[in-house]
C-alpha cells in the first residue's frame, strides 16, 4: 500500500475541529432548537400584538419602530447586552451542572460594589487598575455564590431559596453602603459611590457614548465558557452531575464539589457583568443601578436553551428589544413596559415546542374521529372555530374599555376564556363539550345586555352575532349528537 | 398486581372480579372492587398520624362538629352581632343577626343540602326535552358547589379515629391512632397499610413480600391475623419468595417464572422441593463454552461487612467471601437480600458498619468509587439508566466516564484545570465499539439512542477498558434478549481467562450455574452456603435462595 505523507499534528487537529464544527451546525437537533426558538419569538410578538390591539394601540407601527429603534441605535443594542450575555452565561453554567442560580442579580451587585471599591479607593497604573477591579468583582461574584453553593452540597438547602434570599440581601447591603456606609459620596444627597479613577475605567469603542470594550470581554466569555463546559474535565464531572448524579457518583465523579464550585463560577460571571457595566458605562455604583439584570439574564438563559452561543443570540435579541423599545415608546407613543411583556411571552413561548408536540398527537385523533362521523365532526369543527373567534373577540371587543368599564373587560376575559375551554374541550372530543358551547353563548348574551344597557354599539353588534350563532351551534350539536356518545354525557 | 389494584393497564387480557369482568383504571377502581394492597415500599407519609395516613383519599366530612369549628364560629357570630349593633340601628341589628344565623345554620348543613339536592335532581338528568336538559343544567352545578363544599367541610377525623379503633380490635392490630408514622416501628407501619386495606372495606388483600421488613416474632403475628382473615371470608394473595411461608399459611400456590405462569398446586399435594423446582425451572438452554478456571491469588477479599439499607434497616449482615484471580464466584439470590447495599460497598457507594475490603491485599475499606476504581474494582451496575449511563451524553463521553480525569482522556496527569482530549476520547470510542461489536450510528450520538443490549455492551466496554483487577457484574443481563446475554457471558468467561476475578450476583440461577467457578447464596444479608457447581443440583440452590436451610455461613 503506497503511504502518503501523514499529516502533522497540527493539521489533524485543524481537521477535526472543522469537521466536529461542521457536524455540530448540521446536526437536526440544532435546527429542530432554531425552529423552536423561532417560532417562540413569533408567537410571542403575534400574542403582543393582540394585546396591544385590545389596548387600542397600533401593533404595525410599534413594531417597526422597534425594529428602527434597534437598527438606527445598534450600539446601544450590544452595549445593553453585554450584561444580559454575561448573567445569562451565569445562569446557563450554573444550570449545566442541574442549578438554578436565581440569584443572579444579588452577585452582579456585589461584584460592582467590589469593582467599584477597588476603583476609586486605590491608585493603579492604567492596564493593571482595570484589571485589578475586574478580578475582584469575579471573585467576590465567585464568593457570593460559592456559599449557597456549599450549602446546597454539603447541607442539601435548596440553591433557588439561598440565592434568592442573599439577592435580597446584596441589594440592601450596596444600598446602605452607598447612601450611609463608607462607599457614600461625601456630599452628595444621592446615594451613590465616588467616580472611580480614569485608570479604572474601560474604554468605549468606535466613538460610542455607550458601547465599550466590555463587550468584547462578554464575547470573549462566550468562548471561554463553551471551552470550559465542553473541552475540561471540570466542565465535563458538572455535565455529567448535571444530567444524572447518580451515574456520575458510580463513576467516581465528587459531586457536592462540582455543584459547590459550579455555582460559585456562575456567580463569578454574574460578578462580572456587575464589573463590566459599573467600569464600562456608569463609572460609579448607583443605589439598585441595575434594575433586574441578573432576573433579565435568567430569561436569555432559557431563550439561548443554557448554550453559551444560544445566550449570545438571545442576550443580542433582548438588548435589541431595550433599545428600540425606548424608540418605540417616543415615535409610536407604546409604552415600553410593552418590552417586558414580549420578554415575558416569549419566555412563555420558549415552552411552545411542547404545545406544538401536543397539537399535532391530538390533532392526528380528532382529524380521525371526525372523518367517521362526517356531519357531527364537521359541526364540531364549527363550534372549535366559534371558540376560537369568540376567544379573539372577547378580548378584542372588551378591551377598549378597561378604564371606563371594567366589569365589561372581566366579562369579556372570562368569555374569552370560555371561547378557548370550548375549542380545547371540541378538540379532545370531551363530553362536556356541548354545555360548555352553550355556556358560552350564554356569556356573549350577557355582553350583549351590558351593551346595550351601556349603549356601546361595537360590543352589542358582536355580542349579538356571537351569542346568536352560538345559541344555533348549541341545539344543533345537542340533536344531532350520534346515541353512543349521548351516554356518556348524561354522566 | 399492580394491575389488579389498578396501577397498571394490562396490554392485553382480562380481569374479573366476582365473576364480572372490568376495567381497573386506577386503585380508586379497585378499591371500589373491594380490592386492597399493601405495598412491599409503604405508601405512608411519615409526618402524619396514622388516622391521617388512613383517611387519605378516602376522606368523609364530620358528621358532629369539632371544637375549632364551632369555637370559631361563635367568635364570628359574637363579632359581627356587635358590629351590628354598633353601626346599624337596633331593628336592622336584629334582622342581620337573624339572617346571619340562618347562613350560618345553613353553612352547618350544607354539605346535607347539596346532598340532597344532588339526589333528588339525579333521576331527571337522563330525560329527553326542555326538561332533561334543564335537570342537567342545574345537575352539574349542584354537583360543583358539593364538591367545592366537601373539600372546605371539617374532616371527620374523630369519626375516622373511632372506625379505626374499631378496626384495630376486631382484628387484633393494635394501634395508636394518633401516632406519627415516623415514630411507630416497621412492623407496625405495615399493620397502619393493612388497616388501610380494611377501612376501605376490602375482601381482597394483596400483600406485596410483607415479611421482608418484619422480625420473626412480628412474621407470626401477621400470620395470625391473616389466617383470621381468611376465616372471616376474605381472600389473600401473598407474593413472596420465601417458601416457608406459602407452606404455612396458603391454600393455593401459583409459581411465576419471567413473566409466565409455570403452573397452580394446591398446598396439601406440594413440597418446597417441587416448589424450588418450579421457579428455577430446566437447566439452561445454552452452554457456555468454558474451559477449566485456574484460580491464582486472592484479589478481593471481603471480611464480615455489614451495611444498613436505604430505610436504615440492616441490609448485609456479615458477609465474607474471597475471589480469585482467573475465577467467577457467583453469587446468587433473590433481589432484595442483600445484594444491592453489597455491591454499593464494594464499590465505594456505601459505607459498611464494620469489616474489611482488600484489593490484591491493599486496604480500601471505606474509600470512595473513584479510589476504588483506581484500586482495581470495576464495576457493572444493576440499573444501567440510573448508574451505569448519562442518557444524554454521547456514547463518546459514555465511554470516557470514570476515566475522564486521567490520561489519555485529560491532558494534565492530575489536578482540577485539566483539558479533556477529544481525539483521544473519539478514537477509544470507536475501538471499543468495533471491539465490543457495539451498534451504533455515530459516536458521537447520545446514549439513548442505543438499544438496551447495546447500552449494557457500551458499559461493559468501558468497565473492562480500564482492566480491572476485579469485576463485580451486578445483574448484567438484566433486560437484555438472548443475544446480548450470550455476548456478556462470554465476555465474562475471557475476563477471567485472562486472570480477572469476577463476582457475579445475578437472580438468574441460570446464569449463575452456567458461568461460576464457585457459587455463594445469599439469603437475608448472610451467604448462607458457598457450593461448587459441578456437586450441586438447581433445587438444592432454590432451596438454599429461598431460605431453606439453617446453616449461616461465617
Amino acid at each position: 500500500m503506497i503511504e502518503e505523507s501523514t499529516p502533522s499534528m497540527e493539521q489533524t487537529a485543524l481537521l477535526t475541529f472543522v469537521d466536529r464544527l461542521m457536524m455540530r451546525l448540521k446536526s437536526k437537533s440544532l435546527h429542530r432548537n432554531i425552529l423552536h426558538t423561532f417560532a417562540s419569538i413569533v408567537l410571542a410578538l403575534g400574542t403582543a400584538a393582540i394585546i396591544m390591539l385590545a389596548t387600542g394601540y397600533d401593533p404595525l407601527q410599534a413594531f417597526s419602530a422597534l425594529f428602527l429603534g434597534a437598527i438606527l441605535n445598534f450600539d446601544q443594542v450590544l452595549w445593553r447586552a453585554t450584561p444580559l450575555l454575561l448573567a445569562g452565561l451565569s445562569v446557563a453554567l450554573a444550570f449545566k451542572c442541574g442549578l438554578f442560580n436565581i440569584g443572579a442579580e444579588g452577585q452582579l451587585y456585589m461584584g460592582s460594589l467590589a469593582a467599584t471599591a477597588v476603583g476609586y479607593m486605590i491608585a493603579l497604573p492604567i492596564v493593571v487598575h482595570q484589571l485589578a477591579c475586574l478580578v475582584v468583582g469575579v471573585g467576590v461574584g465567585f464568593l457570593y455564590a460559592l456559599l449557597p453553593g456549599v450549602l446546597r452540597a454539603y447541607r442539601g438547602a435548596h440553591e433557588v431559596v439561598t440565592t434568592m434570599m442573599l439577592s435580597y440581601a446584596a441589594v440592601f447591603f450596596t444600598q446602605w453602603m452607598v447612601s450611609q456606609g463608607p462607599m457614600h459620596n461625601p456630599g452628595d444627597w444621592r446615594s451613590i459611590s465616588p467616580i472611580i479613577f480614569d485608570s479604572a475605567q474601560i474604554p468605549k469603542i468606535l466613538g460610542s457614548a455607550f458601547l465599550n470594550w466590555g463587550f468584547i470581554i462578554a464575547v470573549l466569555f462566550v468562548v471561554v465558557v463553551d471551552f470550559f463546559i465542553n473541552k475540561t474535565v471540570m466542565g465535563y464531572e458538572m455535565r455529567a452531575v448535571g444530567s444524572n448524579e447518580d451515574a456520575a457518583r458510580t463513576a467516581g465523579i465528587d459531586a457536592k464539589r462540582n455543584m459547590a464550585i459550579a455555582l460559585g463560577l456562575s456567580g463569578a460571571l454574574a460578578g462580572l457583568a456587575g464589573a463590566v457595566e459599573v467600569q464600562g458605562y456608569y463609572h460609579r455604583f448607583y443605589d439598585q443601578w441595575s434594575g433586574g439584570l441578573g432576573f433579565d439574564g435568567i430569561t436569555v438563559a432559557v431563550l439561548g436553551r443554557n448554550n453559551p452561543w444560544g445566550v449570545l443570540g438571545g442576550a443580542i435579541f433582548f438588548g435589541a428589544l431595550k433599545a428600540g423599545g425606548l424608540f418605540m415608546q417616543t415615535s409610536a407613543e407604546v409604552p415600553s413596559e410593552m418590552v417586558q411583556v414580549i420578554q415575558g411571552l416569549v419566555v412563555l413561548f420558549v415552552a411552545a415546542p411542547r404545545l406544538i408536540d401536543w397539537f399535532s398527537n391530538h390533532g392526528v385523533a380528532y382529524a380521525r374521529w371526525i372523518k367517521d362521523r362526517p356531519l357531527f365532526g364537521f359541526l364540531s369543527l364549527i363550534a372549535l372555530s366559534y371558540g376560537v373567534f369568540g376567544a379573539f373577540m372577547g378580548i378584542l371587543v372588551a378591551g377598549p374599555y378597561v378604564s371606563s368599564n371594567f366589569s365589561l373587560l372581566l366579562l369579556g376575559f372570562v368569555t374569552s376564556i370560555g371561547g378557548l375551554v370550548v375549542a380545547i374541550f371540541h378538540f379532545q372530543r370531551d363530553e362536556r363539550r356541548t354545555r360548555a358551547t352553550w355556556m358560552v353563548a350564554l356569556l356573549w348574551a350577557l355582553m350583549l345586555v351590558s351593551g346595550l344597557s351601556m349603549a356601546a354599539a361595537s360590543v352589542v353588534s358582536v355580542a349579538l352575532t356571537l351569542a346568536g350563532v352560538g345559541f344555533v351551534i348549541s341545539i344543533l350539536l345537542m340533536r344531532l349528537q350520534p346515541k353512543s356518545d349521548e351516554l356518556k354525557e348524561a354522566a | 398486581m399492580n394491575i389488579l389494584y389498578g396501577l397498571l393497564s394490562p396490554s392485553a387480557g382480562t380481569v374479573k372480579i366476582k365473576g364480572e369482568e372490568v376495567v381497573l383504571r386506577s386503585p380508586e377502581d379497585a378499591i371500589d372492587r373491594g380490592v386492597g394492597m399493601v405495598h412491599q415500599h409503604f405508601k405512608l407519609i411519615q409526618p402524619l398520624t396514622v388516622t391521617e395516613n388512613i383517611m387519605m383519599g378516602y376522606e368523609s366530612p364530620g358528621r358532629g362538629h369539632n371544637r375549632y369549628a364551632v369555637a370559631v364560629t361563635l367568635l364570628v357570630l359574637v363579632f359581627s352581632v356587635s358590629l351590628f349593633l354598633l353601626f346599624l340601628g337596633s331593628i336592622p341589628a336584629l334582622i342581620a343577626s337573624v339572617a346571619l344565623v340562618l347562613v350560618i345554620i345553613a353553612a352547618y348543613k350544607s354539605y346535607e343540602i347539596m346532598n340532597y339536592i344532588v339526589e333528588k335532581l339525579y333521576p331527571h338528568t337522563s330525560r329527553g326535552g326542555v326538561r332533561g336538559f334543564v335537570a342537567r343544567f342545574l345537575y352539574s352545578i349542584s354537583m360543583t358547589f358539593r364538591y367545592f363544599i366537601m373539600n372546605f367541610v371539617p374532616l371527620g377525623i374523630h369519626e375516622a379515629a373511632e372506625k379505626i379503633k374499631r378496626i384495630a380490635d376486631e382484628n387484633g392490630l393494635a394501634i395508636d391512632p394518633n401516632a406519627r408514622i415516623l415514630d411507630i416501628s416497621v412492623g407496625l407501619q405495615q399493620r397502619v397499610e393493612i388497616i388501610k386495606a380494611l377501612y376501605r372495606e376490602a375482601e381482597i388483600l394483596i400483600l406485596d413480600e410483607p415479611t421482608s421488613v418484619l422480625t420473626p416474632q412480628e412474621v407470626d403475628e401477621l400470620f395470625a391475623t391473616l389466617e383470621k382473615f381468611k376465616d372471616s371470608g376474605k381472600t389473600i394473595i401473598l407474593i413472596t419468595h420465601k417458601l416457608r411461608e406459602p407452606m404455612a399459611l396458603c391454600d393455593r400456590i401459583s409459581v411465576l417464572r419471567d413473566g409466565e405462569l409455570v403452573g397452580t398446586v394446591n398446598r396439601v399435594d406440594t413440597s418446597p422441593e417441587e416448589l424450588a423446582q418450579m421457579m428455577v425451572g430446566r437447566p439452561v438452554v445454552f452452554r457456555v463454552q468454558k474451559g477449566p478456571a485456574t484460580p491464582g491469588d486472592v484479589v478481593l477479599d471481603v471480611q464480615d461487612i455489614s451495611a444498613k439499607d436505604v430505610r436504615g434497616l440492616p441490609a448485609v449482615k456479615g458477609v465474607t467471601f474471597q475471589v480469585r484471580a482467573g475465577e467467577i464466584f457467583g453469587l446468587a439470590g433473590v433481589e432484595g437480600n442483600g445484594q444491592t447495599e453489597l455491591v454499593e460497598v464494594l464499590t465505594g457507594l456505601l459505607k459498611s458498619d464494620h469489616g474489611n475490603i482488600y484489593v490484591k491485599g491493599r486496604n480500601v475499606t471505606g474509600k470512595g468509587p473513584r479510589t476504588m476504581r483506581e484500586a482495581g474494582i470495576g464495576h457493572i451496575p444493576e440499573d444501567r439508566h440510573k448508574r451505569g449511563l448519562i442518557l444524554p451524553f454521547t456514547i463518546e463521553e459514555n465511554l470516557a466516564l470514570g476515566n475522564h480525569y486521567r490520561p489519555p482522556y485529560s491532558s494534565k496527569k492530575a489536578g482540577i484545570p485539566g483539558f479533556l482530549n477529544l481525539n483521544t476520547i473519539q478514537k477509544n470510542a470507536e475501538k471499543l465499539v468495533h471491539d465490543f461489536s457495539i451498534k451504533v450510528g455515530r459516536v458521537t450520538d447520545t446514549a439513548d439512542t442505543l438499544s438496551g443490549g447495546n447500552q449494557q455492551k457500551a458499559v461493559v466496554a468501558r468497565e473492562l477498558s480500564s482492566e480491572p483487577i476485579a469485576l463485580v457484574a451486578a445483574q448484567p443481563t438484566r433486560g437484555l434478549d438472548v443475544g446480548a446475554t450470550e455476548y456478556i457471558h462470554n465476555v465474562l468467561i475471557s475476563l477471567r481467562d485472562s486472570g480477572v476475578g469476577v463476582l457475579l450476583i445475578s437472580a438468574e440461577l441460570d446464569e449463575i450455574r452456567n458461568l461460576s467457578d464457585r457459587i455463594g447464596v445469599i439469603f437475608g444479608g448472610r451467604i448462607v452456603a458457598i457450593k461448587d457447581p459441578e456437586t450441586t443440583t438447581p433445587q438444592e440452590l432454590g432451596l438454599l435462595m429461598a431460605g431453606q436451610t439453617g446453616e449461616v455461613l461465617q
